[in-house]
């Protein structure tokens, strides 16, 4: 689908599908459009051009049916003037016909959030946390959560994640954006990534986690003599500190054994490997990407 | 169709307003009621100027919190992540402000005949019929105002768009006519005016030639409103 603000703003051809039960990530610096795809799986805007569908359902025709199966924590939050927390929870659970404040309550325990603050005087990590019950308090199959963890500590950002991983565990159905790599990391499945609108890339992270074919190695060596010496070897040297004796190497599993050969006869006071993240794949995939500013 | 649970949190909202502005009619009402025998007068006194003018402060202020503002802090978003329909939306806000105004003007009403009830003059069923007519004129005038503000509101994303359109044009309904007071020159200016077509004068005066005046007012809001509906329904949100 397609939606375009003019001056470059907007999303543009995305085509995307996310399955049942999997955890899906968007990710993309501030403005690059992850807040207007989630607005339009809300069915608050509407696409110019293509469609979106969740349970085969048109996300702007059906809107009010589909919110049933949908816990939605928006970008910005801004709560009604209801007094406290809990009576916030009893208002949403009230348009959803729904009386038990069970889930609410186990929520706000795990989440550490005394509900019963009236939302004015609420910080914003108190408020974050009371948007996230409110998502996950009607059990909905499908969360969509616009950058859910915003202004929690990375205590409570670790509760969360574990939240949305227990959810999967159930059968829920998790599309999740954010602007943090690390966050996204720990818990997808798959990963998008998007640049002014459009979508560059999707990564599968059991493909990224540790399972790379190429792989980059940080070597340190105890004298000058050994270090220089290695380099004369054929490895792909990524960077290099002659002061430390110190090179950061990318190598193919397939030639792995030929490194360990080559470092048998060498004094080496440590070798480690940088495991990839998503983050690095990622910055890799930016720069090379053709999409510019439109 | 209208959601209980949003009306009842409308009701929550903006019930101090609706007090304050219920209880100031019913009071001066009270007040004329007593005092003043005469109904013709009262219409020429009272009638004339004031409700119309807290008509205007009642529809720009919750015609803008019951849509506009909603969307402009981001609360609607709230609403519209339950199962409820931007069409139900909108007609439990319309139900709200238009039921506020027809009950506003039922204690007027009220409040004007049980006074005159007490008074040493008395009442009669003129009186009654006049006082009648006066709060229907008031109640259809108030129908095009809260209607041209809740359209208003149905369009923008911002508060302050909607105050400077929908309560710009009302606040212009409501000055041209004094406007026009001030020459004789000027007099057409106020027929410029929807405000014009209540006219408490012409009631006083027992003509007949009212009730289309005030099917216009009446037609001006239901139009109003259903454009509103529509508009909300179809449009793009930034929640």
């Amino acid at each position: 689908m397609t939606k375009d603000f003019k001056g470059g703003r907007g999303i543009f051809d995305i085509d995307l599908s996310v399955h049942e039960g999997e955890i899906f990530g968007l990710v993309g610096i501030n403005g690059s459009g992850k807040t207007t795809m989630i607005r339009h799986l809300m069915g608050f805007l509407r696409p110019q051009h293509g469609r979106c569908q969740i349970m085969r359902r048109d996300c702007w025709q059906q809107a009010a049916r589909l919110k049933n199966a949908i816990g939605y924590i928006p970008g910005e939050i801004s709560f009604p003037e209801v007094g406290s927390g809990i009576d916030f929870f009893k208002l949403q659970a009230a348009y959803r016909e729904a009386r038990n404040m069970k889930r609410a309550e186990k929520l706000c325990e795990r989440f550490n959030l005394d509900a019963s603050a009236n939302l004015r005087r609420m910080s914003k990590g108190m408020k974050q946390k009371t948007a996230i019950v409110t998502a996950f308090m009607s059990d909905p199959k499908i969360l969509l959560l616009d950058e859910g963890t915003t202004g929690l500590d990375p205590l409570m950002q670790k509760v969360f994640t574990d939240l949305v991983k227990e959810e999967r565990h159930r059968g829920k159905t998790v599309f999740m954006s954010s602007h943090m790599f690390d966050e996204l990391e720990n818990s997808c499945d798959r990963v998008a990534f998007l640049k002014n609108g459009h979508l560059i890339d999707i990564v599968e992270l059991s493909q990224l986690r540790g399972n790379e074919r190429v792989k980059e190695y940080k070597l340190g060596f105890a004298n000058n003599q050994d270090f220089r010496s290695f380099l004369e070897h054929r490895f792909k040297v990524v960077a290099r500190h002659d002061e430390h004796c110190q090179a950061t190497i990318d190598i193919p599993d397939e030639d792995i054994n030929e490194l360990f050969r080559v470092l048998a006869v060498r004094n080496v006071s440590y070798i480690t490997q940088k495991p990839q993240t998503l983050e690095s794949y990622f910055k890799e995939k930016y720069n090379a990407s053709e999409v510019a500013w439109s | 169709m209208i959601s209980a649970t949003l009306l009842k949190q409308t009701i929550r909202e903006n019930f101090a307003l609706w007090l304050v502005i219920a209880l100031v009619q019913a009071l001066l009402l009270v007040i004329m009621g007593l005092t003043v025998p005469n109904v013709a007068m009262t219409a020429l006194t009272y009638y004339q100027l004031l409700p119309s003018i807290l008509i205007g402060i009642y529809v720009i202020i919750i015609g803008n919190n019951l849509l506009s503002q909603q969307v402009d802090r981001g609360t609607m978003a709230y609403v519209l992540s339950t199962p409820i329909r931007r069409t139900s939306v909108s007609a439990t806000q319309m139900v709200f402000f238009v039921g506020s105004l027809l009950l506003m003007f039922v204690l007027g009403a009220a409040a004007h005949i049980f006074a005159m009830n007490f008074s040493e003059a008395g009442i009669t069923t003129e009186d009654v019929e006049l006082i009648l007519k006066l709060n229907i004129g008031l109640f259809t005038l108030a129908l095009a105002f809260s209607g041209i503000v809740f359209c208003a509101s149905s369009i923008f994303n911002l508060s302050k768009h909607t105050i400077a359109v929908g309560g710009g044009l009302v606040a212009a309904f409501l000055l041209l006519p004094i406007v026009a007071m001030f020459s004789e020159e000027f007099n057409w200016i106020k027929d410029l005016s929807i405000a014009s077509l209540y006219d408490p004068m012409l009631l006083a005066t027992g003509a007949e030639g009212f009730v289309w005046k005030f099917v216009v007012l009446a037609a001006i809001g239901i139009a109003a409103y259903g454009v509103g509906t529509v508009v909300f329904a179809r449009r793009d949100l930034p929640l």
